[in-house]
């Protein structure tokens, strides 16, 4: 399984209009039930917040990984959001954030999910990798740039 | 030689039963002695740590949730193993797969390692990220890798 096995455009977002991490969360957490990766989204949206009352997941250099293990999501739930102006996420560098990926599995998926979750840090924590990624303009291009990083 | 130590690694969750029960079916068949390996990935949880993903309480709380289901996992085999009057052993661990079973493979002189179908590699990334893949390159003792889930059933409705 990869990362954009699960990663589609559909979950993509690339203007947030959200202006707080609450409504950016609830904003893409929407995108995400519309298409089916969550079954409960006030449960889902409860258990994001929960999450982040024991900590920012603003991991520094303008990104943001909320994320949870909760029975309401049917699989492996990922989206993402993009904000130009920035979002206030209380992040470790103190900086704004402009990348969300919002992240949620089922319990009998906490495996795979951690995979993932250290492998999209180690992807983002890669310079060359950030430097694209930073730069694309469409959905389709979030996915090619994490597609070739896969290879 | 006489295959007298079966040792299988197993995951935590329902794709694991397809080389559980070739391992319970291959003991059956051998009258050999059958340990399932478990080992709760300590690796992920301390480099999600350091990459800031993860708080300190996040991650103990991780870490009793999959010892939590590797522990249901292997109270599961072992009912099936009862089934067909196999004594199994079970063993959970802690720490990195690929090193731990190797380890545990040496000490315990398992004759052969039963894992699970290798995922299909994608990238060169694959074979230095995936723990199956390091585990079938790592192990010493012979590795049999089990495929097909309808063929391993039938089998161990067999014996």
């Amino acid at each position: 399984m990869k990362f954009t096995d699960f990663l589609t455009k559909d979950c993509c977002v690339m203007d947030l209009k959200a202006e707080t991490k609450e409504d950016a969360i609830r904003e893409l957490a929407g995108v995400m039930a519309s298409r089916g990766l969550i079954t409960d989204t006030d449960d889902f949206i409860k258990h994001i917040f929960e999450r982040e009352h024991l900590g920012s997941t603003g991991i520094g250099n303008h990104v943001a990984i909320p994320h949870c293990p909760t029975r309401s999501v049917k699989d492996l739930a990922i989206g993402f959001g993009r904000s130009s102006r920035g979002i206030d996420f209380s992040a470790v560098d103190g900086k704004e954030v402009n990348y969300i990926f919002l992240m949620g599995t089922h319990p009998e998926h906490l495996g795979l999910y951690l995979k993932f979750l250290a492998g999209l840090s180690r992807l983002l924590a890669d310079h060359a990798f950030y430097s694209e990624f930073s730069g694309v303009g469409s959905p389709e291009e979030l996915i090619a740039v994490f597609s070739k990083y896969e290879k | 030689m006489a295959i007298k130590h079966v040792m299988v690694a197993v995951g935590a969750f329902s794709n694991s039963l397809v080389p559980a029960k070739y391992a319970i079916a291959l003991s059956k068949q051998l009258q050999a002695r059958l340990t399932a390996v478990h080992v709760i990935n300590e690796k992920v949880l301390h480099d999600l740590l350091k990459s800031r993903v993860f708080v300190e309480i996040e991650a103990r709380q991780y870490q009793r949730d999959l010892e939590e289901q590797a522990g249901l996992f292997m109270e599961r085999m072992q009912k099936l193993a009862q089934e067909k009057r196999v004594a199994l052993e079970t063993v959970i661990i802690r720490g990195e797969i690929s090193v731990e079973v190797v380890k545990k493979a040496q000490e315990l002189q398992a004759d052969i390692l039963v894992m699970g179908e290798l995922k299909e590699v994608f990238s060169t990334r694959d074979f230095f990220y995936d723990e199956g893949e390091r585990l079938f390159r790592r192990n010493c003792c012979p590795v049999l890798v089990v495929k097909n889930p309808v063929q391993v059933e039938t089998l161990f409705n067999e014996v």
